[in-house]
């Protein structure tokens, strides 16, 4: 393969963004400063903490009042996804490699993949777990429901069990269990997690509507050919939106699956960073 | 077969060793935790709630603002003294938040790390002697020092030293107390050398609570004459001492 076609390879560029965070993450268990703690809030060469939005709208609900320190670790965040949007679920989340992962499996089980449900009734359960952690005075999505804490929380506590340290054996069961249970929801409705209930994503999708990363498109080369529409993971109706020359999509998470999939072979749409 | 089957082989394979060398090793760790389960120091007090790391919050805030990210359990992992445990199912609104688990083999070393860098504010940042994760409290009936016999193990352990510790010298050792100002670290209930520990910390909360009868036994002791003194220390305590010694042969790490 030449270099031009590597890098036109977006589902490739994509893993090795995905695995290099993942691999940082996971050198704390050796001992490495580099990045310590999990997708949901961080520490960057201790000296920079990070923090999930939908963690920080959470905790602010729960705890009825502002903080500073909370503040300070989701600005960082909020300036990276204004660049990149909603990018974090395409480049960046584990669960996304992992169930595409499904998705071939099943695929050659010959299922089919449905995206009849609007996305818009993802606001329902966004709302949900907004109005529930007000209301318990705990950050319920984030610390009982959200993936990324989850599959973190297992794999640390895996690791601590099997090099003998102090660890709840009930809460690695816990998370494993429920990570092995969103593979399972995935198998039999597919993208009903990411699409519609996953309320991180739908956060990050919001900045989508400003942010400078966008999805440009070049009418007049277009053959009409639909091959767009069927190829996004999000089902998002690509063709729909040809006309107004953009895209910005609260489900777009620029993985350029439709870029590659395109007959006009990246002529007709492609990423732009700008206004 | 072509490059990529055989590949695959290989991969499946790998996984297959390094999951049955990992077995045993787990299995192992499972097992050696049940096996050093006795009867701890104090069993009329309870530890009555979850010791936090330090520079917690109060516990309603506290619950309010973690969200079990894991920066705390992996900081504290990564200044090498993995104290740090999170909660598990057994109260569901606890879930998930970190507690020092195990003092007996990790206790918090307070380095001060965690609360200087939780993306949250649930640690606050405050000076070493400001933190209050729990009290220690010494069991008299097993402590060395109460029981005729000179051992310093304790106050030297502690990062606080003379801010925390007072000794009352007798013929009947050197008596150790620990007083209000004791930030619940745990490197007594560490380096104790009596098997299972003589030390126990306690929440703040609960410490309120039994402080006036701890302290009425505590002056008891003191002022108890020769023979009482010496038909409690060799009739009840030392029993009860070199019992636990024949049980637990200790290695420290």
């Amino acid at each position: 393969m030449k270099v031009r076609e590597i890098a036109k390879n977006y589902e490739f560029i994509r893993r090795i963004v995905m695995f290099s965070v993942l691999f940082l993450l996971l050198l704390q268990f050796i001992r490495s400063k580099i990045l310590v703690g999990s997708l949901t809030g961080s520490l960057l060469f201790s000296w920079l903490t990070l923090l999930d939005p939908f963690a920080f709208l959470e905790i602010q609900l729960a705890s009825r009042s502002i903080d500073l320190n909370a503040i300070n670790s989701v600005l960082p965040v909020i300036g990276i996804y204004l660049i990149f949007g909603r990018a974090f679920c395409g480049w960046i989340c584990p669960m996304d490699f992992l169930f595409r992962l499904i998705n071939k499996i099943k695929f050659s089980l010959k299922f089919s993949l449905s995206h009849k449900i609007p996305s818009n009734i993802g606001y329902l359960f966004f709302f949900i777990f907004l109005f529930s952690s007000f209301m318990f005075g705990i950050p319920i999505f984030t610390n009982y429901l959200s993936h990324l804490t989850n599959l973190f929380r297992g794999i640390t506590g895996l690791y601590f069990l099997i090099f003998d340290m102090p660890v709840e054996f009930s809460t690695v069961l816990y998370s494993i269990l429920f990570i092995l249970v969103l593979l399972m929801l995935e198998f039999f409705f597919p993208n009903l997690w990411c699409r519609i209930i996953c309320p991180i994503g739908r956060l990050y999708g919001s900045l989508n509507k400003i942010s400078l990363l966008h999805l440009r498109f070049d009418r007049d080369k277009c053959l009409n050919c639909q091959v767009c529409n069927k190829s996004c993971y999000m089902g998002i109706e690509i063709m729909n939106q040809i006309n107004q020359g953009k895209l910005r999509s609260i489900d777009c998470i620029f993985c350029g699956r439709c870029i590659q999939k395109c007959s006009q072979k990246g002529n007709v749409i492609n990423f732009k960073l700008g206004v | 077969m072509d490059r990529r089957d055989f590949l695959k082989i290989l991969g499946f394979g790998a996984l297959v060793v390094g999951f049955s060398k990992m077995l045993p090793q787990l299995s192992y760790s499972l097992a050696l935790r049940k096996s050093e389960n006795f009867e701890p120091p104090i069993p009329h007090i309870p530890i009555g709630g979850i010791i936090r790391p330090p520079g917690a919050l109060p516990e309603k805030e506290f619950r309010a603002k973690c969200i079990s990210c894991g920066v705390c359990v992996n900081i504290c992992h990564v200044m090498k003294y993995d104290a740090i445990a999170v909660w598990g199912l057994g109260s569901l609104r606890d879930f998930g938040t970190p507690y020092i688990k195990d003092m007996r083999d990790f206790p918090c070393g307070l380095c001060m790390e965690c609360p200087k860098h939780c993306p949250t504010g649930a640690l606050k940042e405050v000076p070493k002697e400001k933190v209050s994760m729990g009290q220690a409290l010494i069991d008299f009936s097993l402590c060395f020092g109460w029981n005729g016999d000179v051992c310093l193990s304790c106050s030297k352990a502690c990062p606080l030293g003379a801010f925390v510790f007072e000794f009352y010298n007798s013929e009947w050792g050197n008596q150790p107390y620990i007083n209000d100002n004791c930030v619940g670290c745990g490197l007594c209930v560490k380096y104790c050398p009596l098997g299972g520990s003589a030390v126990k910390v306690i929440t703040k909360k609960t410490y309120e609570k039994v402080k006036e009868e701890y302290i009425n036994e505590f002056q008891k002791l003191l002022k108890m004459n020769m023979e009482e003194r010496y038909l409690l220390v060799y009739n009840e305590n030392l029993p009860k001492i070199l019992s636990r010694g024949r049980i637990v042969e200790r290695e420290y790490r």
